[in-house]
């Protein structure tokens, strides 16, 4: 079954058009690694697939339904420094809150099978042993993988990852890129996910999709991940590197996450 | 032999206290000072247009429901605003500056009205809604409070949990299914209510201070939410009552009394670190 499609995509912002040409498949279980530089639509074009933005021209279909319509199915996965941290939450009640929504107005207590299901998918992302941490005061790769336990408790199945291992150590990176690994592996939900550094993904992504304000390039990571390709985005010093078996991606693309909030 | 309206005081002072307390910490983690700041302007708006109407339809009563209405009108304005996507600050900015040229205008109008009418101690009703006049609540302003209090607080204390999320991550809230539009505007109107119900005992000048600085402390001595909200709702309680006694031996009004005391404990906090 097709999970995402796109025909003809145009996003816009105010009438000023920000993304526009795009037209993809993703089948169910595949996982998609949305590249392109800084202000090249990625955020936008997943943020328009949570139903997040809305305007837009064209067709675009979540299993065969507006994005909006399909918002149970999808588990939003925002970039860890977006959140207000001053908010004192244990990784248990951040996990808990993707679970809660699906009943009532008012919670004022976390229902026992919300918190067992919370402490489930702790387990699952390898941070049962934290679930009463302060979020605030956990290293960057454990609020990722909390904020993806958190996407995992209301069973989705789509899940949409906005830079995930930016403003990350390279062992956080790999904390990260493992579990992505493993929720592929286990439980096969389709995934798309945006990023500057592609190569820690490669393992796992089924799908590359390069953009720049426009499609540049879709299809499998070794039809996409090609010298000329890269180049017409990135410049003349972008290249792709066969190593063995696996590619090596250099874009000389950076994002350097301000505290607080914010990039450059 | 203990003086009924000192009593009173003491009632207001903790019902005052406990609706405070609980919504200091959230106007802090959600970052609405701002937003408080215009939302109790927008009281004194309210109370100025309900003295005109009191003065020409001859009901004084009518000041606390046009100052409520008014309040829950601006509001939903800025609500409304932030939901076309201006920013919350843009938004109470440009709310808060038609409040603020509105309230002025009243005045005049107000004045106007009370020229032509016969004496009435209006004045004072107008001071009283700046600084406060804990000592002046009749038996039926404390009824009002009490019970307008009690069901504040307990939508605010059952909708508590929803609030820290809203303020923690409100894209994933909706995302989850939240309803984060109905949260945003029951918080708002929680905080333009509460303001509406105890600006006569606190005082407009005072208000965004007892409100704002006890869950401003409480964040930095503790990071336990429920340490923080009990510490709020003790410092609030402890500066509330302390300041009725301390005014009742000195003369001076209670809610200065309170905000030079939370402004010391907050200096000493920041000094201390």
């Amino acid at each position: 079954m097709t999970a995402v499609a796109a025909r003809d995509l145009t996003i816009l912002y105010d009438g000023e058009v920000v993304l526009e040409g795009v037209t993809f498949e993703l089948e169910e279980g595949e996982t998609l690694l949305l590249l392109g530089p800084n202000g090249a639509g990625k955020t936008t074009l997943l943020r328009t697939i949570a139903c997040f933005h809305r305007e837009y021209r064209g067709e675009l279909r979540v299993f065969g339904k507006p994005p909006c319509d399909a918002r149970e199915l999808i588990g939003y996965v925002p970039q860890s420094h977006s959140l207000n941290e001053r908010v004192p939450l244990t990784a248990l009640e951040v996990v808990a809150m993707g679970g809660i929504y699906k009943k009532g107005f008012s919670h004022f207590k976390i229902p026992r099978e919300i918190l067992e299901k919370a402490e489930e998918v702790l387990d699952f992302v390898g941070l049962a042993h934290i679930k009463d941490r302060l979020f605030r005061e956990l290293s960057g790769g454990q609020k990722q993988r909390v904020l993806l336990a958190r996407a995992l408790i209301s069973d989705p199945k789509l899940l949409l990852l906005d830079e995930p291992l930016s403003a990350l150590d390279p062992s956080a990176r790999a904390e990260v890129s493992n579990v992505l690994g493993k929720i592929k592996s286990e439980r096969g939900i389709t995934t798309v996910i945006t990023t500057h550094d592609i190569n820690p993904l490669l393992e796992i992504g089924d799908k590359v999709m390069l953009i720049n304000r426009k499609l540049i390039a879709f299809g499998r990571p070794e039809e996409v991940l090609r010298d000329s390709v890269i180049k017409s985005v990135y410049g003349p010093l972008a290249r792709v590197i066969p190593v063995g078996d696996r590619l090596f991606c250099i874009t000389g693309d950076f994002h350097i996450h301000r505290h607080g909030g914010g990039s450059r | 032999m203990i003086p009924e309206y000192l009593i009173r005081a003491v009632l207001a002072s903790i019902m005052v206290s406990v609706l405070l307390g609980l919504l200091s910490p959230l106007i802090n983690t959600k970052g609405l000072a701002f937003l408080t700041h215009a939302i109790f302007h927008s009281l004194l708006f309210g109370a100025v247009l309900g003295m005109i109407l009191g003065l020409i339809f001859g009901n004084m009563g009518l000041v606390m429901a046009v100052a409520l209405l008014v309040t829950i009108t601006i509001v939903l304005l800025i609500a409304h605003l932030e939901k076309l996507g201006f920013t919350p600050d843009s938004a109470v900015g440009i709310v808060a500056s038609f409040v603020a040229g509105l309230t002025v205008l009243g005045f005049g109008v107000l004045y106007k009205v009370m020229a032509s009418r016969p004496y009435f101690p209006l004045s004072e009703s107008i001071v009283s809604y700046l600084t406060g006049e804990m000592f002046l609540i009749t038996l039926s302003d404390l009824a009002v409070l009490v019970v307008g209090g009690t069901i504040l607080f307990f939508i605010m204390l059952f909708l508590y949990r929803d609030f820290l999320y809203l303020s923690f991550d409100p894209e994933g809230m909706e995302s989850y299914g939240g309803n984060v539009r109905a949260y945003l505007m029951v918080l708002y109107v929680l905080v333009g209510a509460i303001g509406a119900l105890i600006v006569q005992t606190v005082g407009l000048i005072t208000l965004q201070v007892v409100a704002v600085l006890p869950g401003a402390i409480a964040l930095m001595v503790s990071s336990d939410i429920r340490k923080v909200i009990g510490v709020s709702l003790f410092l609030t309680l402890g500066v509330q009552l302390s300041s009725v006694v301390l005014a009742y031996f000195t003369d001076i009004p209670p809610s200065g009394i309170a905000t030079i005391m939370l402004g010391v404990i907050y200096g000493a906090l920041l000094f201390r670190r």
